[in-house]
């Protein structure tokens, strides 16, 4: 059997998507508030979101379950699993990095002070050990045993989205119209690429032989990782992206905008892949060309103000 | 540079179906992640339906007949039984007694009635 990704989206409600075809799976109901961040597991049995109504809630992402609710103090805007799902790390407006014990969600969790302004993406890296995470102005790199900070890094203007690429040890981040990679463990920049206007978020393929960027020109933008060449600018959204991702398998990759749609685009154009067909020309017949789409390489549909989208193999 | 030739697309991702949440237990990723529950969830589902199915012939077997209500607050009435309706919010009663004499139709809400039995032949 084929691989199974799920990509998480958020929207009004957050909804499951199966990762290869896109196709809805379920949404989670429970949020009273606009959520900001949400994630999966390991496996993709469990799902964490973070919302506008002051709470992280941990989800049976086979059942549709709401599992557990974690109050705030204020709005929650990133929630990560670690590997083995055993803790929560969240972070939000009351500039705090909480870890919760899934097993004991009663307990009160180990709180991480220092950031000046509210967090707005907080992720485990170095299996596990580390927590990285970004405020408005600053990316800070925390040791998880002793809660204390390791390093930290002032960022030019607003961070707009971190990503961590565990092989490697890359950290991703997008500021005004860079698009920066830094070592996850020193917090050095390693390069950096401009991009022709304000980008959201970014993208590292697996392979790292290409990223893609998406931001309020609304177009998408594949660079070379290695070169900086800018490759390709697709046009499509009819709004700002918040999120782009890759898949796993690096296969396609997935954008979300303010256009209310999620986007999923095919990384090599042309090759026969979850609900893209390769149509070799001589088997068409004037019933196969009628269906044939004229958007190369998209699949599209409407679900809501796509804010986030997330890949998990299951 | 080759021109970008058109993909085709089997179909378009399928979206939310507006009414349910999804996940459903139907699914083939719902059978392979927690199929393991499935015994459970079969054996519990058959008695619920065996029991609708008995709430709904011991209704229908009422039809028609006189029938006696204990309602709250220690009313009894006899009626004829008519009909309930679908979400069971309320009885249709043929000439019911009540101390005022004898209604030829009414309603009785269920949410009153406590209990009523019938005499089967």
């Amino acid at each position: 059997m084929a691989m199974r990704q799920t990509p998480l989206t958020c929207s009004g409600a957050p909804m499951l998507r199966q990762g290869d075809t896109g196709d809805w799976i379920g949404t989670f109901l429970g949020h009273k508030g606009a959520v900001w961040g949400a994630t999966l597991n390991t496996d993709a049995t469990k799902a964490a979101t973070a919302a506008a109504d002051f709470t992280a809630k941990v989800w049976d992402a086979v059942s549709g379950d709401e599992l557990i609710t974690l109050a705030h103090k204020h709005i929650v805007k990133s929630v990560d699993f670690t590997q083995d799902s055993n803790y929560l790390l969240t972070g939000g407006q009351d500039k705090l990095l909480r870890i919760y014990d899934l097993s004991k969600p009663e307990a009160e969790p180990d709180v991480v002070s220092g950031h000046t302004s509210g967090i707005k993406k907080a992720l485990w890296s170095s299996d596990d050990k580390q927590i990285l995470s970004a405020d408005d102005k600053t990316v800070r790199l925390w040791d998880r045993s002793t809660m204390t900070e390791v390093k930290a890094l002032n960022v030019a203007m607003s961070v707009s989205s971190m990503e961590y690429v565990p092989e490697g040890q890359i950290l991703v981040i997008t500021y005004g119209k860079t698009i920066a990679f830094h070592s996850a463990e020193t917090l050095e920049q390693i390069k950096s690429f401009e991009a022709p206007a304000t980008i959201n978020s970014a993208s590292l393929h697996p392979a790292k032989e290409c990223l893609v960027a998406g931001g309020e020109d609304f177009k998408l933008y594949k660079y070379d990782y290695n070169t900086g060449e800018e490759l390709e600018s697709y046009k499509g959204h009819f709004g700002p992206i918040h999120c782009v991702r890759f898949s796993p398998d690096g296969e396609l990759y997935a954008s979300g905008s303010e256009d209310g749609t999620l986007r999923l685009w095919q990384t090599t154009v042309g090759k026969t892949y979850g609900l893209w067909k390769c149509v070799v020309p001589e088997e068409e017949n004037a019933e196969a060309a009628k269906a044939r789409t004229t958007l190369p390489g998209t699949a599209e549909e409407e679900i809501g103000n796509a804010l986030n989208c997330q890949f998990q193999l299951s | 540079m080759p021109v970008p030739v058109p993909v085709g697309v089997l179909r378009l991702p399928r979206g939310p179906d507006g009414c349910s949440r999804g996940f459903s237990p139907t699914s083939p990723r719902f059978q392979a992640l927690l199929g393991g529950r499935e015994e459970e969830v079969g054996a519990a589902q058959e008695a619920r339906a065996a029991l609708r199915q008995r709430y709904l012939r011991g209704l229908a077997a009422a039809r028609g007949r006189p029938t006696h209500f204990s309602l709250r607050a220690g009313v009894r009435v006899d009626a004829v039984f008519g009909a309930a309706d679908v979400e069971a919010v309320a009885f249709q009663v043929d000439a019911l007694r009540t101390p005022l004499g004898v209604e030829a139709a009414a309603l009785l809400r269920c949410t009153d009635v406590l209990a009523f039995s019938f005499l089967l032949d």
